[in-house]
């Protein structure tokens, strides 16, 4: 069929009609009104190609997909291991204990741990934060009150309790870490203090009033 | 294709699979987004952000700032974000989590605003954006629509951006709350996913997240150094 | 008034006329014309926006002082009124028209038509003013109000039934490829855009996924609605002017196929290096090479329109070159390697541009040319406002895409340099803006050209179309089938 000459410019001429049209499509994809539908292959060359793409496709999802890892932001990375959880970095007990100091024990014991003579009694120095971890824990754990002699002075003032069910309701984790933080600070130099330990000696002890220098002496 | 059914069924289960593999593919990994919860800040990151700072992001949204303002840091190796100084580490979905309407911006006529709270050294103050927003510059139109002209009783407002004869231009609410949302855009916390990452093929010295015993005595470094410790 | 040509003979002619021109196109004469001249209204109001845009670009402070125009609004105004007035109004007439024609009956349920068009164009006039007042929803080509959208997928619903009924009431029982893509767009779009304003609008996903699923909207909108009305025209009037079978065609349904499926997995290539997990770019990276399959099959089936005369002919070279380039460098833009450096410039903006104005307007041009004579029964009124509006807007796209990819080249070697201040690297592509201001001028003239000329040929209107030998006759396309 020759196409149409198109003199002009203003208007298309159609060189065939529609029913043609669609007969002869029809006849190209393998469909005669009698026959099952079959289809007609696709040139092999055009059927490779687009075999390549899927393989591409395949390939580069496998290599720069991550694994579909909603963790993963570089296409370059190595995804986490199915099962691997990202470990939070471990909370540092310094800062923690710090952290908690300057909002539980700072408006008693100040900022400097010289407490406030003849108030508050001194962290720095003191002989009952350096010493036994069993008498430190109690006495954040249940408070204490009555009289205590701290390197050299006495002391008559009730301490809060501080620990899991208190006021402050510090977890086991936060009063380890708050005592490791003191018994390193302002030159005391005592051992870290370990959460389990604090959770054995609640365990030990439950609930009870708070500590005296008289149940603090019958620990070791 | 004879069909009819059957291509109504195929064209509508292309759109239904893109939608579901996409759309709520990522929905289902960043929809339960949670905010990462600091130990040692005792913090949960992102921060959420003030009242007026939230509908500052409307304000800037219904003005088209993101046809000329991206919000999205990329990493080291792509593109030179990070040595502009628009951020100290690329950004990921959990610093978005809090924004109603992410202005993710797709073109940079402007500078990248992802953490314009946070510049170093100084970010710019109140005073500085609302003399651009008000005169503009060669590059930033002027929007004198966001501010009133009023009459000086008393004090001039600490916030006016030309004070003469008595009169003054204040900011209007909308200038606020666009200004209070800008500052307030800075992203500073390290997540774990947006730290650099060695590609597979070198040998792994480091892996993404670092992994140390569960509790030292003192241990070595803090993920922010905001307080050099004792080391033993 | 109009030239009959002078090779076709009386007798003849009488049978030519109801060949060609048939009680289909009388019937639908109006709400086709209806559509078609809402679409070129729009687009002489988007060619507006555009020129003040493009200014706005280079010189930010035209028009600061005005709310209403201040440039993230005048953007997606000009992109509103673009795609959703001129862009749809004129594919679905396209599709409409087509699928009559193939379907070998009178439209039927066009007052439904009529009505959606109405609703349709009010909808977006009412959108417009909702952005330009401040309630644009902040998500690319999706920038209408939220109060808007599902009035425009009704109204689009309304439309589309012509359509669909004509394709499935149709008189044969096999389908050409042009019924695959007009149907195919009729139905997706009010999917696409539903599904778009159910996470994005009524429930509001968290985060970055909405720009994940603002990218599947916008990626869907182009691939899977605005192409197939393109390419729906395109089909049709390929071997009507050429009077041969479309080569390679066995290759069609594939190719279909493929832009159907693979298209709307492209969306996450906006999102290259961004806040979201890297499987998102890296699937649009896989579509767009599945992608390039579809091109290649449109390339191979289009290759007849190269020898082809007329209008219409001259208009869907442009639009199939232009597609198919924009096709490859979306594909190549989408690595990453390329895309660190073409990303968030305007070199983004010139293939976006070459795809929308080079590609799918060009098509719908050269669909609309065919078309208007044979819905009116008249030619186009005037051979110098064609010929006029063809040089001036083919010359313009290609200013228009040649200069912002200049800028847009600059600017993405600079903008690597963290040494270079984003202040110095306007100063060096203000020029190439300006140049581009001056494209976007000579399309406004030229599309205001193109509107003239359809409202002098569809006002008059010709009730004796017997005896006027307008259309020569057309012959029976013949193939052999081996």
């Amino acid at each position: 069929m020759m196409p149409p000459a198109q003199p002009d410019p203003r208007i298309d001429q159609a060189a065939v009609t529609d029913e043609s049209l669609l007969a002869a499509h029809e006849k190209l994809l393998g469909k005669q009104p009698d026959e099952k539908a079959r289809y007609r292959l696709l040139p092999l060359a055009m059927l490779f190609l687009f075999s390549g793409l899927i393989f591409f496709g395949g390939t580069y999802l496998g290599r720069y997909a991550g694994h579909f890892s909603p963790q993963v932001y570089n296409e370059n990375a190595k995804p986490p291991k199915p099962g691997e959880v990202q470990k939070a970095p471990p909370a540092d007990p310094l800062v923690v204990g710090k952290t908690v100091y300057n909002g539980v024990c700072i408006a008693c014991h100040q900022p400097t741990g010289q407490g406030l003579p003849p108030a508050f009694p001194p962290l720095a120095g003191s002989e009952w934060v350096m010493g036994s971890e069993e008498r430190a824990i109690r006495i954040v754990l249940y408070g204490l009150q009555g009289p205590i002699k701290v390197k050299g002075t006495d002391y008559m003032n009730v301490m809060p309790a501080a620990g899991p069910g208190s006021s402050f309701n510090l977890s086991p984790e936060k009063v380890a870490a708050v005592l490791t933080y003191v018994r390193q600070e302002w030159g005391n130099k005592a051992g870290a203090v370990a959460p389990e330990k604090v959770t054995e000696i609640r365990g030990k002890e439950g609930n009870r009033a708070p500590m005296t220098v008289a149940d603090l002496e019958k620990l070791p | 294709m004879k069909n009819g059914l059957v291509f109504f069924l195929g064209v509508f289960a292309a759109l239904a699979i893109s939608f579901a593999g996409i759309v709520l593919g990522s929905h289902a990994q960043l929809g339960r987004l949670a905010p990462y919860f600091d130990e040692n800040e005792g913090q949960a990151f992102p921060l959420r952000t003030a009242g007026i700072a939230t509908r500052g992001q409307y304000v800037y949204a219904d003005l088209g700032c993101a046809a000329c303002h991206t919000q999205q840091v990329r990493r080291p190796d792509f593109g030179s974000d990070q040595a502009r100084g628009w951020g100290e580490r690329q950004s990921v979905a959990r610093d978005y989590i809090h924004q109603p309407r992410p202005q993710l911006g797709a073109s940079r006529l402007g500078p990248d605003l992802a953490n314009l709270g946070g510049r170093k050294p100084t970010p710019p103050t109140e005073a500085d954006l609302y003399k651009l927003l008000y005169e503009g510059s060669p590059r930033h139109p002027a929007y004198q629509f966001l501010f009133d002209r009023r009459a000086v009783t008393g004090e001039p407002s600490p916030r006016a951006v030309q004070v003469e004869a008595g009169r003054q231009i204040v900011p209007t609410e909308r200038a606020q709350s666009l200004v209070a949302y800008l500052l307030s855009l800075n992203t500073p916390y390290d997540y774990p996913e947006a730290r650099p990452v060695q590609p597979p093929a070198k040998p792994a010295a480091n892996a993404p997240a670092p992994e140390k015993p569960a509790v030292t005595p003192i241990p070595a470094a803090a993920p922010d150094e905001k307080q050099p410790l004792p080391k033993k | 008034m109009t030239n009959a040509p002078t090779n076709v003979r009386p007798e003849v002619a009488a049978r030519a006329v109801s060949a060609e021109v048939t009680a289909i196109d009388a019937h639908a004469r109006w709400p086709i014309l209806f559509l078609l001249g809402s679409a070129l209204g729009w687009l002489v109001i988007s060619g507006v926006l555009a020129l003040i845009t493009s200014i706005q670009v280079h010189s930010p402070a035209y028009l600061a002082d005005c709310p209403w125009l201040t440039f993230g609004r005048a953007q997606a105004l000009r992109e509103t009124a673009f795609v959703y007035g001129w862009a749809a109004n004129a594919g679905l007439a396209i599709a409409l028209w087509v699928l009559g024609r193939l379907g070998g009956y009178p439209l039927r349920a066009l007052n439904w038509a009529v009505v959606g068009t109405l609703f349709w164009n009010v909808g977006v006039a009412v959108g417009l003013v909702g952005i330009a007042t401040g309630d644009m929803t902040s998500f690319s080509l999706l920038q209408l109000p939220r109060y808007v959208q599902p009035l425009l997928a009704f109204a689009y619903a309304a439309i589309a039934i012509p359509g669909v009924l004509a394709w499935g009431g149709r008189r044969t029982e096999g389908t050409y490829a042009a019924q695959w893509y007009g149907v195919a767009a009729l139905f997706l779009f009010p999917w696409l855009l539903i599904g778009a304003q159910a996470v994005l609008g009524w429930f509001p996903l968290r985060g970055t996924a909405q720009a994940v699923a603002a990218g599947w909207y916008a990626q869907g909108a182009w691939t899977l609605w605005l192409a197939p009305l393109a390419l729906a025209g395109a089909y049709y009037i390929l071997p009507k002017i050429t009077g041969r079978v479309v080569p390679t065609y066995e290759s069609a349904p594939l190719g279909f196929w493929t832009l159907i499926f693979a298209g709307a997995w492209t969306g996450g290539r906006h999102l290259i290096g961004g806040p979201v997990p890297a499987w998102v770019p890296t699937m649009a990276v896989v579509a767009s090479g599945l992608l390039t399959f579809h091109y290649l099959v449109i390339a191979l089936n289009f290759r007849p329109i190269f020898g082809a005369r007329g209008t219409a002919a001259k208009f869907i070279r442009f639009g199939l070159v232009a597609y198919l380039l924009t096709g490859g460098l979306e594909f190549l833009t989408a690595f990453r390697g390329i895309a660190v450096q073409t990303q968030f410039t305007f070199l983004s903006t010139a293939i976006e541009q070459l795809g929308l104005y080079g590609g799918i307007s060009m098509l719908l041009f050269g669909a609309i040319y065919y078309m208007v004579p044979r819905l009116t029964g008249n030619a186009w009124a005037s051979t110098g406002l064609t010929v006029g509006h063809r040089v001036l807007v083919m010359a313009a796209v290609v200013l228009l895409v040649v200069t912002l990819a200049v800028a847009g080249g600059s600017q993405a070697a600079d903008l690597l340099d963290p040494k270079i201040g984003l202040g110095d690297i306007y100063g060096r592509i203000r020029l190439a803006l300006l140049l581009s201001s001056g494209a976007e001028l000579l399309l406004l003239a030229a599309n205001l050209l193109l509107l003239v000329n359809f409202c002098r040929t569809a006002c008059v209107c010709r009730t004796d179309t017997a005896t006027t030998p307008l259309f020569q006759e057309p012959g029976t396309l013949e193939v052999h089938v081996s």
